[in-house]
């Protein structure tokens, strides 16, 4: 195989593994951008993961399949919302609560579709671009769900930080009492943020059970809502930054693939550590500079338990 | 003082009554009587000596990951890393028996618990440096290592460690009885139970009553008005994790141990998420996390018997935790948002 | 006469068990400048904050342009033309200059770009307020000075017809302070009202056209400025013939300097002193001047010992505390009353006796008996009349004042080497003030170094052995008190005529 293929074989592989993680660190990202974090996105994309795959199972439509585990997504993050910004509870604690839930719930009611398949999306490009260099392969890898996720990296930045809403969400995230004495509502902001992120992080789930792998296991996510809360903060809570983050996470993922089958001397299970030790040294770098460089929401340093100086 | 007493008593029995109810909804949605199975979950749970016995097997692990879980919070780090120091201290602590299978119990058993919570003390003291010299938050750290630790242990059990006699089932030898923790009174309880009492009993007194527990509490609530008096955070921190880490490695290697038989894959069923929610139930206290502890080891254990004997699947038993911990986050919350309200 | 745009009538306000606001009558008119005058603690602020939205009356009546109306969020009252610019601003420090106006601002476009020319009329005020700062900037890089035109840029974008000033002046160089005064005059002459709620006499008698006292949450006198001396105002806000005025502490005798700063520098979240030194002798006082954030915390923090400093030493009692620096902890001869004392200085959620014992933690036995240490809080408490007297008490459930009196308690009950207050009397009334100056004379006499940084110049001026001003990171001078005039020590603040370190 000539060096473009392989060239093209990896950029493919690491833009489907990258592509589930996109949707739910963009979903984080916003989540905490108005000053809330939320661990239960690791529930919220294993709901997403299993209502989206049987939904897709029974009806054979992949789309509607998606639409199911946004809708997942929506619902467990309603619990984050209401515990959070209704009841006052600790958002770390919630946050496990609701992860909690999600991985009770889709062991129990998913266990009837452990194994099953279902046909994905159509890739980009059929047998007839099969040919051609470099883009050949990625075509004929990639489904629509990769090139959506980039358009929806460029539109969230421009959103975050081009129009007003935007500016006042950004406005919630760094004071909340600020929002309130310039006459916003930063409540109602808030939970509007917290379910756009259960909305893209179930979405994310779909994408990984329906599109990338086409079935469904337990507990499949296996931690990626929670690399993605941790890639949120290494991307410095900008939209555009979550690009690169993610796709050096997804490239350790596709080279995890590559390297088990690939039949390296070392023990599949030492392999997949690479992903999370990839993570915790990018979060490790990220929190070193932070102190230097800031970028910090600052009603997220309250939650973080870092007193706002 | 009296009227906050009967307040918050009123928010507990709502919450109470808010899991009863998002317990019956489940449980209505899936075909079953919620009457009948939690009155069966009950009997289960405490109805025999049998199945009080069940129950504190469970209870073990379930404390002592909760009080890895309490420590670091008297100084205010919020750690859910039970789940992967107590693999990590079943990996260390089986790694003495698996080379010297041969050695003398007064030899073995010690080393192998010394190392067992050495195991879990590391990968936690691993967390609470990165949390003292980078600042690296220790709750995205410490889920982070807990899927690391499982796949170290299944790197383990199905590559050099793997019995040749257990006929493809990833898991070491049998546990020779040099190395297996004594039970109690001819139950499958073991005296790893005993010594989370005794640690619970401690560390409550050290928290509460000594100047270093006071320490605790001043570095927590002002880690700068707590440096400029002479406190050093970055050596508690470091403390705090290293002693809650030990503990959880401790319950890793006697549920190998004495329950298990023998390092396998799936050691764990979540004792450390468990244990997250039972500290948190317990207010962060550690005499208040024994008996919730023994409870929720009843609610596992009844979870195993449904679907044993009922054919209900034991997820139930985590889809129950969940709503239990979202009732409790519920009704604590509001409470304190009443109490500051009120002024 | 000028008709009245806004009446408040009866207002209640109560907070658990304070009462802010008992019963107050207002009446705010068109073309006039209304002076809201009081202490500490009176309830103008709380007031204010009622008729904008921020809070809901517990009883009373508000009337815009003679109809009943209550603001149930600031944005109501934004939309009938009340702006209010806050003591503590409502901007965002990470933001920028323009979008911080453009949040504020009713014809804001969905899609900003900085060219466009709506975004452009966000920044209108701004350019007549002040033409040359530059509005990409994020505001946590801007002075204070530039933040309160700002956040009254943003005010005056609303269109208000009502303008309420916060204690505008407490953050302000004597200059900056005239230019302000200017401003409202022209405010007035196009009509707006304009409240201006302050406890300085010079803000009332440059700008007030109608004078009204709040003492204790009531109105204790309404008046027409012209119609009261400053006597008769400062009776009505303390309530009594004000006290006799302490004297002035005892000069120095001592000739040899004890504390010894030598050419330091430090930084504290990005606050920077550069080659500051001075000495003091044993007993004096050196107080220092400045409008705050001219590194004033750094320096104070630097001396207690509680951040490194990059270059130059620290010499106390002839040993060098810089070099000595123990990760943060404050060495036992020096006692530090830090500014922002429930962020820098207590324990929120532990109570009274602990957070008196504080000082005393590592002397502590290993089972720390409760009894001497509550036995020991009640004798503090007594001694410096911290309200409500009862140590079981969170330190968060203290007023400002109060907490100010606690940590003076713990840090200025022993002796010590080196005394460091900053801003020691801010939130306490004047009887307070006398009793915590009386205490910092009290450890001068006894032969401690006190180095004294406050914003109330006429005080520093009254009994600081020597003055100096910060600015910009460093001494623009230092002078005695003999010596020292309001209008060099203003200069030396604002930046101007500056000397080489003494």
């Amino acid at each position: 195989m000539d060096d473009l293929t392989i060239i093209g074989h990896w950029t493919a592989a690491t833009l489907r593994s990258s592509t589930p993680l996109l949707m739910v660190t963009l979903g984080e990202t916003l989540t905490q951008r108005v000053g809330i974090i939320n661990l239960g996105v690791e529930g919220q994309m294993l709901a997403g993961a299993c209502a989206g795959f049987a939904v897709a199972a029974v009806t054979g439509d992949a789309l509607v399949g998606f639409a199911a585990g946004a809708a997942a997504g929506v619902l467990l993050s309603a619990v984050h919302a209401i515990l959070c910004l209704a009841c006052g509870a600790n958002q770390i604690a919630s946050g496990i609560a609701v992860w909690t839930l999600g991985l009770g719930l889709t062991s129990y009611f998913g266990r009837q579709f452990i194994g099953g398949k279902v046909t994905g999306l159509a890739p980009l490009g059929g047998p007839s671009v099969a040919g051609v260099p470099l883009l050949g392969p990625i075509l004929a890898q990639l489904t629509p769900t990769a090139p959506a996720a980039l358009v929806l990296v460029v539109a969230v930045g421009l959103w975050l930080y081009r129009t007003s809403t935007g500016l006042k969400w950004r406005i919630v995230g760094e004071s909340f009492e600020t929002a309130r004495a310039i006459g916003l509502a930063p409540l109602l902001v808030q939970l509007q943020g917290i379910l756009i992120g259960g909305l893209l992080s179930g979405f994310a789930g779909a994408i990984l059970s329906v599109d990338y792998t086409q079935t469904w296991a337990n507990d499949m996510t296996k931690g990626r809502g929670f690399v993605a809360v941790g890639l949120v903060i290494v991307a410095r809570w900008n939209p555009f930054f979550v690009l690169p983050v993610v796709l050096i996470f997804g490239l350790s993922e596709a080279a995890t693939l590559r390297l088990q089958a690939g039949g390296l001397a070392l023990s599949p299970y030492l392999i997949a550590c690479l992903p999370y030790v990839v993570c915790l040294l990018c979060v490790i770098m990220a929190s070193m500079r932070e102190g230097r460089i800031g970028g910090m929401p600052a009603e997220l340093a309250s939650v973080f338990g870092r007193r706002s100086r | 003082m009296n009227g906050r007493l009967v307040q918050r008593s009123l928010y507990a029995a709502g919450g109470a009554a808010l899991f009863l109810a998002l317990a019956s909804a489940f449980l209505l949605a899936i075909g079953h009587s919620p009457f009948v199975t939690l009155a069966t979950m009950a009997g289960y749970a405490f109805g025999d000596t049998y199945s009080i016995s069940e129950s504190l097997v469970k209870a073990t692990p379930i404390l002592l990951c909760a009080l890895a879980v309490i420590l670091p919070a008297r100084l205010g780090l919020i750690t859910v890393g039970g789940e992967g120091q107590l693999y990590l201290g079943a990996l260390l602590g089986t790694a003495v028996v698996v080379n010297y299978p041969g050695a003398q119990m007064f030899a073995l058993l010690p080393a192998m618990l010394v190392l067992g919570a050495a195991g879990g003390a590391i990968w936690s003291a691993l967390a609470g440096v990165l949390r003292a010299r980078f600042d690296v938050n220790e709750t995205i750290s410490t889920l982070l290592l807990n899927y690391i630790a499982v796949l170290l242990v299944n790197y383990a059990v199905y590559g050099a460690w793997k019995d040749p006699a257990s006929l493809g089932w990833p898991a070491t030898i049998q546990f020779p009885p040099a190395a297996t923790v004594p039970s109690l009174m001819g139950t499958r309880v073991h005296c790893g139970f005993i010594v989370a009492l005794i640690a619970a009993v401690v560390l409550h007194v050290a928290v509460t009553h000594t100047r270093w527990g006071l320490g605790l509490r001043v570095l927590s609530g002002n880690r700068k008005v707590g440096t400029m008096v002479g406190l050093r955070f970055a050596r508690n921190t470091l403390i705090v994790m290293a002693l809650g880490g030990a503990l959880a490695g401790f319950a890793g290697i006697c549920e190998t141990s004495a329950i298990q038989g023998r390092l396998q894959s799936g050691l764990s069923v979540g004792y450390g998420l468990t244990g997250f929610l039972v500290a948190w139930l317990s207010g962060q206290n550690f005499l208040r996390a024994v008996p919730i502890a023994i409870l929720i080891g009843g609610l596992i254990s009844a979870g195993d018997a449904l679907q044993l004997y009922s054919k209900i699947p034991s997820a139930s038993a985590t889809i129950l935790q969940g709503m239990l911990f979202i009732a409790a986050l519920a009704a604590s919350g509001l409470s304190t948002r009443r109490e500051t309200r009120r002024g | 006469m000028a008709h009245a745009l806004v009446t408040m009538a009866g207002i209640c306000k109560q907070f658990g068990a304070v009462v802010a606001n008992a019963d107050v009558d207002l009446e705010i008119r068109a073309g006039e400048v209304l002076a809201l005058l009081g202490e500490n603690g009176a309830g103008k602020s709380t007031l204010m904050k009622v008729l904008y939205g921020f809070y809901q009356a517990d009883a009373g009546e508000i009337r815009i342009d003679g109809k009943p109306i209550a603001f149930a969020s600031p944005r109501e009252a934004m939309g009938s033309g009340i702006g209010m610019v806050f003591q503590h601003f409502s901007l965002v420090p990470a933001l920028s200059v323009w979008e911080n106006l453009l949040a504020a601002f009713p014809d804001a476009p969905w899609l900003q770009g900085r060219s466009s020319t709506r975004v452009q009329a966000a920044l209108r005020w701004l350019r007549r307020l002040a033409p040359s700062l530059d509005s990409a900037r994020p505001v946590r890089e801007l002075a204070v000075g530039e933040r309160q035109l700002v956040e009254l840029a943003k005010v005056l974008n609303l269109n208000a017809r009502i303008v309420i000033l916060d204690e505008p002046t407490s953050v302000l160089t004597p200059a900056e302070t005239e230019r302000l005064y200017g401003f409202i005059r022209s405010l007035i002459a196009e009509g707006k009202a304009v409240v201006l709620i302050t406890h300085k006499l010079a803000d009332v008698v440059a700008c007030a056209d109608r004078i009204v006292v709040m003492r204790g949450g009531r109105v204790v006198d309404h008046a027409q400025a012209r119609e009261r001396t400053p006597e008769q105002l400062v009776n009505a806000m303390v309530g009594r013939e004000r006290g006799s005025s302490i004297g002035a502490p005892a000069p120095v005798t001592a000739a040899a300097p004890v504390l010894q700063v030598r050419g330091v520098s430090a930084t504290a979240h990005g606050a920077h002193i550069r080659n500051i030194s001075f000495e003091i002798a044993a007993g004096e006082i050196l107080g220092i001047a400045g409008v705050s954030g001219n590194g004033q915390y750094t320096l104070a923090e630097a001396l207690a010992g509680l951040i490194p400093v990059t270059a130059g030493d620290i010499v106390l009692g002839g040993v060098s505390i810089a070099s000595r620096f123990q990760d943060g902890a404050i060495p036992d001869d020096v006692a530090y009353v830090p500014e922002r004392p429930l962020d820098n200085a207590v324990v929120a959620d532990l109570d009274l006796g602990l957070n008196l014992a504080l000082r005393k933690m590592r002397k502590l036995s290993l089972f720390p008996q409760r009894r001497a240490i509550t036995a020991r809080a009640e004798a503090l408490i007594a001694r410096f009349d911290v309200r409500p007297p009862r140590p079981a008490l969170p330190a968060a459930a203290l007023s400002g004042g109060n907490l100010q009196k606690l940590v003076i308690a713990r840090e200025l009950s022993d002796t010590h080497r080196l005394v460091i207050a900053s801003y020691p009397t801010m939130g306490l009334d004047v009887l307070a003030a006398q009793a915590v100056y009386r205490t910092l004379f009290e450890q001068a006499a006894s032969g401690a170094c006190v180095v004294w940084i406050s914003e109330e110049l006429d005080d520093l001026l009254a009994y600081a052995h020597r003055i100096a001003a910060i600015y910009g990171g460093s001494f623009a001078g230092i002078v005695r008190r003999e010596d020292a005039s309001r209008q060099m020590i203003g200069r030396w603040m604002a930046g101007m005529d500056r000397e080489a370190a003494a």
